[in-house]
């Protein structure tokens, strides 16, 4: 297994995630794609940091983090949601169009 | 702080205290602006008592002096001497029983008292500033309270006449101010200072000398006014309330006078040298026309505006003979004026409070029906017409004598006026006063306490200056000796 | 008390001032009595005064003490009396005068709602022209004048709810005042060539001669001093308002033509003789300026049917006598001012008399008159006298003053004498018209006759006193010489002899018109009056409207209204809306303009920015639809594209 396999996997998942975040119509998946493409970001530190610099734990560092602030992410986000659910009573996004020019 | 500040600030006090008084309570804000005015007249009073009038005493004196802004060398700079003195007290006395003849003011009663005492110390700012940037600070302060005192609390007209009074009076201060530029860079080190000013003139050309002369003339004609730019007084003077016109004729007009004499004559000699046969033309015209003008009028008030055109025609003959006769006639006529004109204003405004109505016409037979009044308002008249006795005459007088030394074409031409106010006098007080009582008036009241105080003491410093100049003689003539000395050389050659 | 003559016209005034202010105004007020204490009180000052310049205790004049009134410029000025023989008679005259008068008032003014104001008046007058008469300095003088003015107005005005008066009053200011701005000019050339207005230091300088008092200035100076003369005493052509004078009420007349007002002029002449000294010319117009008045005065006099006006003419024709007198040289001055003192006494006299008449008549007219002599003894008694006295009857006072003014006129000019004298018998005329149509022959109008009494003691007492003072008081001053001595010119020469024929055709013409007045007025019925009346109406038409000097003077009061309201217009209409107006229209054009130029370039210019940035908000609004994915996918892309070019370097 080399770093490209791992990077390739990252790209896949990344694609995976945007596609979902796109095309989901429900704020949820959207907010689930969203993670997926946290996670493509995470296999990409842990990679490059088992590969380039196995020594350090940078990339492990950094991947706890993402972790960690994702999901205060999904905290606020979802509370968000359930907000704006209570006031618009829908939980797809094309109506949500407040900004609308 | 010294006395001239207190004098100048008193009524700033008053003001800024009379704002923080709720609208309601108007006794409370009559009371302050009464306050003020009184403890301002009060320390004018003990300036008199430290004012040296010894024959050595020509220099300013109270003098306070701070540097204000150092980088354009301006400074805070105060004095009085025997021209400005006078006035000073002027102002304070009559600000002070203009206030009580305004007790009787209704309608914003916050914002008039405010206003007026604003205005009193823009007044008594030009009477004792000694920096030029000082002065024109203080000349331009008088405009807003006015315009507001016209425009809000005036007659039908009101709006009119406050606009055209102060695009008027102000088009005439934005020439003064090109002229004290024109000094200042022309001084050298470049200096505000009118005492220090009036050293330089030796270094300055006479075509220079005659344009700053004429930027300064027309700031004070149009204040004065001379001849022809007259014509914003009598529709102010008809217009404004009654303590108003009081402050207009009695005190604004004297500006233009003082400043003809601190700043062009003295900073300025040859420019004035220059147009003394024009200021002899203007002034003759002012006495023989205002007069005349006055003739025509129905309404008493408008009349007694054009006899200040003609009584300020007497100041400028004065000021055109360049002697220290004419000067002391100039001043006096000043003192006088302000008195006599002032207790005219206020006596049509106990009529027209009354009657509501000023036409000479509509009256008839007062006399009998409220003799108090009449006799004051003849003896104010009679004042006025110049009647030996009383304080109109002398400064009439020397302002005649001084010119006929000179000039005597003019002053014999100017002494028609004297007739001419006599007939106008003479045929209001026959027309208001005299014949049948006209029945309209047969309740007509008598005029009341409130009035009296207001013109009472007025009637007496017109009998006392009258039957004793020396009260004001002594004050002015050190100073006008002085002034017309050192300037002597230049104006006999 | 010589010391304290300051006091003469100082207590008056004090007086006055205060019975105007205190005390309690009505017909029962006790005020006046304070005013005639006081003027009895100058009046003894005064005597004292006089008799001690008669009996030498004192020289004159006498150097009294003055007071620093104010300086100006280095000129000082000082209030000062100036004690000499004519103050001191023209002060006796004028205290005795006032103070009878005063006392008369008591009875005349009885019941007059402003009885108090008018001895506050009657006071000032009276303190104004003692002032006059006793300073020492011209602008004093002045002063007084002005001041003797302003109470003539008040006390012709007094009964001020009559339009008449009120008008009278009014006329008489502004005519005076006419007068008086000659005064004004002369005050003026004198202080500008002698630089003082002392008038002994002014005579001074004046005696110096030319060199320090230029001939043309002291002719200018005393044409000008003239003018005022002339406006105050009433002298063609000023004397307009002197018969509209009348008015006020009589004890006011008797006091204006006897003691102040009127005399004044010729006193003032009498003070600055020195000008006409030095200038023979001035001296010359003086002496036909009263000529022209005493002649033109008396003609009017001959047709006037109110008994004041007819003597108001009289005084009129009396002062023209008085400044002829001061025409004519040194003996004419002595001769001018002795009559100006003998006519003092027998005009308040007539006048006083007539107000006793006219008190008990309730009219003017002495055509409703007639056999009055029975009911009013004291009255034509006293008058008669005074008729007399002003006849120049021998005897009596008017004889010797007149006669004195006649002989120097003669000395200066045969011509004036003549007309002098013709006066003097139009005056014998008139006067003695007068006396015939008010009490000889039947009553006219029998109501009045019936209802008419003679007046209280309080106001013939003081006829009494005048009527002896008329007879007498000529003889006295004149036969001891005691007026003489006081009151002549340094260059006087003492009791010139005059041809005898001077004194029999005085008297002839006196009693030539004393039996025409007769033959015409004092055979009861006037048929043969009517008659000449009838056939020289051109004539009598001219003197009844005064030689038209009435209209010539209306006429300049219009023109001057009509002046006045030229001006008015001029200053509305051109001055202000032209050059002041129009400059602000000027403005609000040029403010238009810019505003136009505003709007359209450079505001435009600012529009179309915005504009432009409007439009493209407008077309690109289309992109943004509130879409979150839309705008992820635009992240997306960009990023991509970023990735791209990234990829390509």
């Amino acid at each position: 297994m080399t770093l490209t396999h791992y990077l390739a996997l990252g790209a896949g998942l990344f694609a995976i995630g945007l596609f979902g975040a796109l095309t989901r119509r429900n704020v949820i998946g959207i907010l689930m794609s969203i993670e997926l493409m946290f996670n493509a970001a995470n296999i990409n530190f842990v990679a490059f940091n088992r590969f380039l610099h196995p020594d350090r734990l940078l990339g492990q560092a950094v991947t706890i983090f993402n972790i960690t602030i994702a999901a205060a992410e999904v905290v606020v986000g979802l509370a968000l949601v359930l907000a704006i659910y209570r006031k618009l009573n829908t939980v797809y996004a094309e109506d949500y169009n407040l900004l609308k020019g | 702080m010294n006395l001239l500040s207190w004098i100048i600030f008193t009524p700033l006090i008053g003001a800024v205290a009379v704002l923080f008084i709720p609208k309601e309570k108007v006794t409370a804000i009559r009371a302050t602006a009464l306050g003020a005015a009184g403890i301002s007249f009060l320390l004018s009073l003990v300036a008199l008592a430290f004012f040296s009038t010894a024959e050595s005493a020509t220099g300013m004196q109270l003098v306070e002096r701070h540097a204000w802004i150092p980088t354009f060398n301006i400074q805070y700079f105060l004095g009085v001497d025997g021209l400005s003195l006078p006035l000073l007290l002027l102002t304070t006395l009559l600000t002070l029983l203009s206030l009580i003849f305004s007790l009787s003011i209704q309608e914003r009663v916050k914002e008039y008292f405010f206003w007026f005492l604003l205005l009193d110390v823009g007044m008594l700012g030009v009477f004792a500033a000694l920096d030029l940037i000082l002065f024109y600070i203080f000349w331009e302060l008088t405009l807003v309270p006015m315009y507001f005192l016209i425009g809000v609390w005036g007659g039908p007209k009101k709006e009119f006449a406050a606009i055209k009074f102060f695009l008027y009076t102000l088009f005439g201060s934005v020439f003064m101010l090109l002229g004290i530029l024109a000094l200042y860079f022309n001084s050298a080190p470049h200096t505000f200072d009118l005492v220090e000013l009036a050293k330089m003139h030796p270094g300055w050309t006479e075509h220079f000398q005659i344009m700053a002369f004429l930027a300064f003339y027309l700031g004070f004609a149009i204040k004065v006014p001379a001849f022809p730019f007259h014509t914003w007084l009598p529709l102010a003077h008809v217009e404004a309330p009654t303590a108003v016109s009081v402050i207009l004729a009695g005190v604004l007009l004297k500006m233009g006078g003082y400043g003809l004499l601190r700043v062009s004559y003295a900073v300025l000699p040859l420019g004035f040298k220059w147009f003394i046969p024009y200021l002899l033309v203007i002034a003759t015209i002012g006495i023989i026309y205002g007069a005349l003008c006055a003739m025509a009028q129905t309404d008493m008030k408008k009349m007694v505006a054009y006899s200040s055109v003609n009584h300020m025609g007497y100041v400028l003959l004065g000021l055109a003979a360049v002697s220290s006769t004419g000067f002391n006639g100039a001043m006096l006529q000043m003192v006088a004026h302000g008195l006599i004109t002032g207790a005219l204003f206020l006596l049509v405004g106990v009529v027209y409070d009354r009657a509501h109505t000023r036409d000479i016409s509509a009256f008839g037979g007062l006399a009998a029906r409220v003799p108090v009044y009449a006799g004051l308002m003849t003896l104010t008249c009679f004042a006025s017409l110049g009647l030996p006795g009383l304080a109109g005459f002398f400064g009439e007088f020397f302002c005649f004598l001084g010119a006929f030394q000179r000039f005597p074409i003019f002053a014999i031409l100017a002494v028609t006026g004297v007739l001419v106010t006599a007939a106008f006098f003479l045929r209001m007080i026959q027309k208001v006063f005299l014949g049948p009582l006209n029945t309209k008036w047969a309740s007509l009241e008598e005029i009341n306490a409130r009035e009296l105080a207001a013109v009472l003491p007025l009637t007496v410093l017109t009998v006392y200056l009258g039957v004793w100049p020396r009260a004001a003689l002594d004050l002015m003539n050190p100073t006008i000796n002085n002034m017309v000395n050192i300037l002597a050389p230049l104006f006999n050659k | 008390m010589i010391d304290h003559a300051y006091l003469i016209p100082l207590v008056p005034l004090i007086a006055s001032i205060i019975v105007l202010l205190f005390g309690k105004e009505g017909p029962k007020s006790n005020m006046p009595l304070l005013s005639i204490g006081a003027m009895g009180f100058c009046w003894l000052d005064s005597c004292s005064i006089l008799y001690k310049a008669l009996t030498h205790q004192v020289s004159m004049p006498y150097p009294a003490p003055s007071l620093p009134w104010f300086t100006f410029g280095d000129y000082p000025v000082s209030l000062g009396l100036l004690l000499d023989g004519p103050a001191v008679f023209m002060t006796f005259v004028v205290t005795l005068v006032s103070l009878l008068v005063q006392i008369y008032s008591l009875g005349y003014m009885h019941g007059d709602t402003r009885f108090k104001r008018f001895y506050a008046y009657v006071g000032f007058f009276t303190a104004s022209m003692l002032g006059l008469v006793l300073s020492s300095n011209l602008l004093v003088v002045f002063a007084c004048w002005e001041l003797m003015g302003v109470s003539s107005y008040l006390l012709i005005g007094f009964w001020f709810e009559k339009p008449g008066p009120a008008y009278a009053s009014k006329k008489a200011f502004i005519t005076t005042k006419l007068g008086d701005l000659g005064f004004y000019l002369g005050l003026l050339l004198l202080f500008a060539y002698a630089g003082t207005f002392e008038i002994p230091m002014l005579a001074q300088r004046a005696s110096m001669g030319a060199v320090a008092l230029p001939v043309e200035v002291a002719t200018a100076a005393g044409l000008l001093l003239l003018c005022g003369a002339i406006g105050k005493s009433a002298q063609v052509p000023l004397f307009i308002w002197l018969p509209d004078a009348m008015e006020g009420p009589t004890p006011v007349s008797a006091l204006i033509h006897a003691a102040t007002m009127v005399a004044a002029g010729i006193f003032l002449v009498a003070r600055t003789q020195f000008l006409y000294a030095a200038s023979p010319l001035a001296s010359d117009i003086v002496a036909w300026v009263g000529l022209l008045t005493a002649f033109m005065a008396a003609t009017m006099a001959l047709v006037a049917y109110d008994i004041k006006r007819v003597l108001a003419f009289s005084t009129v024709s009396q002062l023209g006598y008085m400044m002829l007198g001061l025409g004519v040289g040194a003996a004419g001055y002595t001769a001018a001012l002795f009559h100006l003192t003998t006519h003092a006494f027998f005009k308040a006299l007539l006048f006083l008399g007539a107000g006793s008449v006219i008190h008990a008549m309730h009219t003017n007219d002495m055509r409703e008159m007639g056999g009055l002599s029975k009911k009013m003894l004291s009255t034509s008694v006293t008058m008669a006298i005074a008729t007399l006295a002003i006849t120049g009857f021998p005897g009596f006072s008017g004889f010797y003053s007149k006669e004195a003014i006649l002989a120097a006129v003669y000395g200066h000019s045969p011509l004036m004498w003549a007309v002098a004298l013709l006066t003097a018998g139009l005056t014998t005329f008139y006067m003695f018209r007068m006396m015939f149509m008010t009490f000889a022959g039947n009553p006219r109008d029998i109501a009045k006759h019936d209802h008419a009494h003679e007046s209280p003691s309080v106001m013939t007492v003081p006829l009494w006193v005048l009527a002896v003072l008329s007879a007498l008081a000529g003889f006295l001053l004149s036969h001891t010489g005691a007026f003489e001595a006081l009151v002549h010119l340094p260059e006087a020469s003492h009791g010139g002899h005059h041809p005898g024929f001077l004194l029999w055709s005085a008297l002839a013409v006196f009693a030539g018109a004393a039996g025409l007045s007769y033959w015409l007025y004092g055979r009861g019925d006037f048929a043969v009056a009517a008659d000449l009346k009838a056939k020289m109406s051109p004539i009598f038409t001219l003197l009844e409207n005064r030689y038209g000097f009435d209209d010539f003077f209306l006429l300049l009061v219009k023109g001057s209204d009509v002046l006045a309201r030229i001006c008015f217009w001029i200053d509305e209409r051109i001055i202000d809306r032209v050059f002041v107006d129009a400059w602000g229209l000027i403005c609000l054009l040029l403010a238009e303009i810019q505003n136009f130029i505003d709007t359209l370039f450079i505001d435009g210019a600012v529009d179309l920015t915005g504009t432009v940035t409007g439009w493209a908000g407008g077309g690109l609004r289309g992109l943004v639809r509130g879409q979150v994915q839309e705008y992820l996918l635009y992240v997306a892309m960009a990023a991509s594209l970023f990735a791209m070019l990234t990829l390509i370097h």
